[in-house]
């Protein structure tokens, strides 16, 4: 009974509180919780295009770009979302087998991705390439590839994320599947000796390890150290740059087949590419903005690493990842 | 005389409402997965041997972790009871209080500080073994963390328990000149034999769906429990009916265990109390003094380093963000509130439900239907063994065509985290509501006082200091929620964890750590202010009759 109350109660205040909204067409947007934060791009890209779509943007924040994508597929053609962003290249293939998606009608021609880009559906917005940021103070001679990893001291240790929970673990798993091919298991057992432990997502390796000293490597993206030079003014962290090249992350947004407001949705796809969107992103998102910023990007973003970089197709993670998880299981239990 | 009949059976409509409503949402949300899962695929997952690893290495660890929390916190709570008096006594209890609840992210920041391989721990380990210290990663990390979560929850459950002791019993055992052995035989292990299977089983179930402690802790796949499978299946493979299956794997053996402990946790031989605590003063007990005084400082001076480094850990990395929050964090104020109302709505409503089916326990309880009783009781524990993702998912699969707006997704966060408080706010709550004297019960029946009368002077007085406790419990164990309200997600207002994560997701230490600091404030605050509510006098004054008796020392 005192549920049905506290639903009363709950309903009422979100009438109250959206009656003012009513009047305009409302855009909803899935994305995950670090977008739509006071710190993150979030609340400057609602107010840029409500300025010019004469429209409400409203962010459902969610668990992650796995969290979206489930919420989608539970949803099903039921689902509010006009709009969905925030998902990554490893998950587009089975977004896309949802068939919850419609294309996205957008001129690709800005972008200015590190690989080539005409996907039909999915439009990326930002990018960097995973890496390991390492602690200058505590690493004199940090390794520069997998196998100087595997070869440094058995004290060397790394902290690591889970591919079975996280996305950047799940990019080191392609990292080095991609480099090492069918070699991805020697490698895996080489390094079992300086990973000091893998968790289960980003946030615990970077907090509560990394920063405090707990190794001197932790798996993270080679644009990190952007953000601890232009916000926390130190150089101290700095990410390593391997031989073997690096493995991209690339975020992308898509539209729904089923939203309310197609047009609005490609229209804010569209402006997603504009300059005022990716202005934000690099000191939000810690990320390589999709298009070339020229002089409006920050200065800090040309100190970091700049290595060669690959993926595999989203066709092919797709088919293979849950036998490469399988294989890292093995690999990593012997 | 159809109306009293009425009355009379109201506790049993009352607690068989509630069960209904809570094994029937726990089972619907796991049928609703299930219903997509065939029998083949329950026959593939039997085989997999990678799942029979996940299965054996959680049930270890669960095990030891256990074992650890229970055997440690017996000591430490005998002493409690035994030094109802000495400074700093307060603020330990309160510490053990924070454990519970503080966020996995942040406990393990502060265990990190501590017992990490640079540590404050670290030299001392050093010095003493002349090894460096790595014994927070594997087994050993993870049952410390256990250990930390839930040794303070084990004994300050057990003090309670103790604390109940008839008065006159330890008048008794003073005269008497009982000793050491002869107490823990007539007194201590009575109350505790009681109580015992179902923290146990509590303490036990809460290692077994361990997750993000298991993983960070656990060095490696190695350490991988059922609910990270689970989360797996459900998140990254989108396989519902795999994560229903291994929902169920959990689900059964976490259910054999509770059976066990509900059968030998007997609680046919309730011994009614006189709800006055023993009294103050070591002359009441003999056994207080001597060597007794060294050893119990030490199992105190124990908990107190178990306990304060990883929090004080915690609070000196928050300080140094606090400025900036308050200075930048203009979502700060609007997430505590946020916060507040969600868990007061969640809290109430865990202890409600939890009220309710121990009423409806109690009526057939003395109606000698024991068996029935513990299928009542079992109900609320119920939803401790369904995982939260389960639930949450289940209920968003059978709820979904009128799941809309946002205010809905926040309503099923309350709905779910009120669920999880349940256990809990039984555990706090169980036996304190029948303890009401054979002799006054009598005379209650004589007179014919029965309904809110009965309630207003006889349970009441008795009840609201548990009932604090129970709402505190409650209502912050939903405050530090993370996992359910990230399932839901939320249209752009955080609440305190999720403002802390989505500090983490933007690199924002300081700012976490600050927030992880206001966090333990409000959760102190909230136990403080709940111990003063219900600490208060009720209308006849115990003091007549015991000096000082009524004082409080909780």
């Amino acid at each position: 009974m005192h549920r049905q109350a506290i639903a009363g109660a709950l309903a009422l205040a979100a009438l109250l509180g959206s009656a003012a909204a009513q009047a305009e067409d409302t855009l909803t947007v899935y994305t995950y919780d670090a977008f739509v934060s006071e710190w993150g791009p979030g609340p400057v890209v609602k107010q840029a295009f409500e300025a010019q779509c004469d429209c409400r943007v409203r962010f459902v924040a969610l668990d992650g770009g796995v969290g979206i994508l489930q919420r989608l597929r539970l949803e099903g053609e039921g689902s509010a979302a006009d709009v969905v962003l925030g998902l990554d290249m490893n998950l587009m293939a089975s977004a896309r087998q949802s068939g919850l998606l419609a294309p996205h009608g957008v001129d690709l021609a800005p972008l200015s991705l590190p690989v080539e880009w005409s996907d039909d559906t999915f439009v990326p917005f930002d990018w960097a390439p995973f890496a390991f940021v390492y602690d200058t103070q505590a690493l004199d001679d940090p390794p520069t590839s997998f196998e100087a990893l595997i070869d440094a001291p058995d004290d060397l240790k790394i902290i690591i994320q889970d591919p079975r929970t996280s996305t950047p673990g799940l990019g080191l798993l392609l990292w080095i599947k991609h480099a090492y091919g069918e070699r991805a298991d020697g490698i895996w057992q080489g390094l079992q000796p300086h990973i000091l432990t893998v968790t289960r997502d980003w946030s615990e390796a970077y907090f509560s390890l990394f920063m405090n000293g707990e190794a001197p490597m932790v798996l993270s993206y080679a644009t990190s150290p952007a953000y601890h030079m232009a916000v926390e003014d130190t150089d101290r962290y700095q990410a390593l740059e391997f031989d073997e090249g690096h493995y991209l992350q690339v975020e992308v947004a898509a539209r729904t087949r089923h939203g309310e407001h197609p047009e609005l949705a490609r229209e804010f796809l569209d402006f997603m590419l504009g300059s005022e969107f990716q202005n934000t992103l690099p000191l939000t998102n810690v990320m390589y903005p999709a298009v070339d910023l020229g002089e409006a990007l920050p200065d800090v973003f040309s100190k970091l690493i700049d290595p060669e970089v690959y993926t595999f197709p989203p066709q092919q993670v797709h088919r293979h990842r849950r036998e490469w998880i399988d294989e890292w299981l093995r690999a990593s239990t012997r | 005389m159809r109306g009293v009949a009425l009355t009379r059976r109201a506790p049993l409509w009352l607690g068989g409402l509630a069960w209904l409503a809570v094994v029937g949402m726990g089972l619907a949300s796991l049928a609703a997965l299930l219903s997509r899962a065939t029998l083949a695929d329950a026959a593939a997952l039997w085989r997999d041997p990678y799942l029979m690893g996940v299965v054996r290495f959680t049930l270890t660890q669960a095990t030891l972790s256990t074992l650890a929390s229970v055997a440690l916190a017996l000591p430490v709570a005998i002493a409690l009871a035994r030094r109802p008096r000495f400074p700093g006594r307060r603020a330990l209890l309160r510490a053990m209080e924070l454990s519970l609840v503080v966020p996995t992210l942040i406990a393990l920041f502060g265990l990190v500080a501590v017992h990490g391989r640079q540590g404050w721990a670290a030299p001392l380990w050093r010095a003493l073994t002349g090894e460096p210290a790595g014994y927070l990663y594997g087994l050993s990390g993870i049952v410390l963390a256990h250990v930390f979560y839930n040794l303070p929850l084990t004994a300050r459950l057990l003090l309670q328990a103790l604390e109940r002791q008839p008065e006159p019993n330890w008048r008794l055992a003073a005269q008497l000149g009982l000793t050491r052995r002869a107490l823990w035989r007539a007194l201590e292990w009575p109350v505790i034999r009681r109580v015992l299977p179902r923290l146990a089983a509590l303490v036990f179930t809460l290692c077994f769906t361990s997750f993000a402690i298991v993983m960070t802790l656990g060095g490696g796949p190695r350490a991988t429990t059922l609910e990270v499978a689970l989360y797996q299946a459900l998140k990254f493979e989108g396989d519902l009916a795999q994560a229903a299956l291994l929902a169920l794997v959990q689900l059964i053996i976490c259910l054999s265990l509770w059976a066990l402990a509900l059968r030998h946790g007997d609680a046919t031989q309730l011994i009614a109390g006189s709800g006055r605590r023993m009294p103050l003063g070591r002359w009441w007990r003999r056994d207080a003094q001597g060597l007794s005084r060294y050893l119990d400082a030490a199992w105190l001076a124990g908990l107190a380093l178990l306990l304060l480094p990883p929090l004080a850990a915690v609070v000196v990395a928050g300080l140094g963000g606090v400025p900036e929050l308050l200075s930048r964090g203009s979502s700060l104020w609007p997430a505590m509130a946020l916060s507040l109302v969600m868990a007061s709505v969640a809290g109430i409503g865990a202890l409600l439900v939890a009220l309710m089916l121990l009423v409806g326990s109690a009526w057939l309880q003395r109606r000698e239907r024991g068996g029935t009783a513990a299928l009542m009781e079992g109900g609320g524990q119920l939803i401790l063994v369904i995982p939260a993702l389960v639930l949450g998912t289940g209920l968003f699969l059978l709820l979904r065509p009128s799941l809309g707006g946002g205010w809905q997704g926040y309503a099923l966060v309350v709905l779910v985290n009120a669920c999880m408080a349940l256990p809990f706010a039984m555990q706090v709550l169980r036996g304190t509501l029948f303890d009401v004297p054979v002799a006054q019960r009598r005379l209650a029946d004589q007179l014919g006082i029965h309904g809110v009368a009965r309630w207003r002077w006889l349970v009441w007085p008795r009840l609201r200091r548990p009932l604090g406790l129970a709402l505190a419990y409650a209502m912050t164990l939903s405050l530090g929620d993370f996992s359910v309200i990230a399932l839901f997600g939320s249209p752009s207002r955080p609440t305190l964890p999720m403002l802390l994560y989505q500090q983490l997701g933007g690199y924002r230490w300081q700012g976490a750590a600050a927030t992880a600091l206001v966090l333990l404030v409000v959760v102190v605050a909230v136990f403080s202010l709940l111990e003063r509510v219900s600490r208060r006098l009720p209308r006849y004054r115990q003091s007549l009759y015991w000096p000082g008796g009524a004082e409080s020392h909780a």
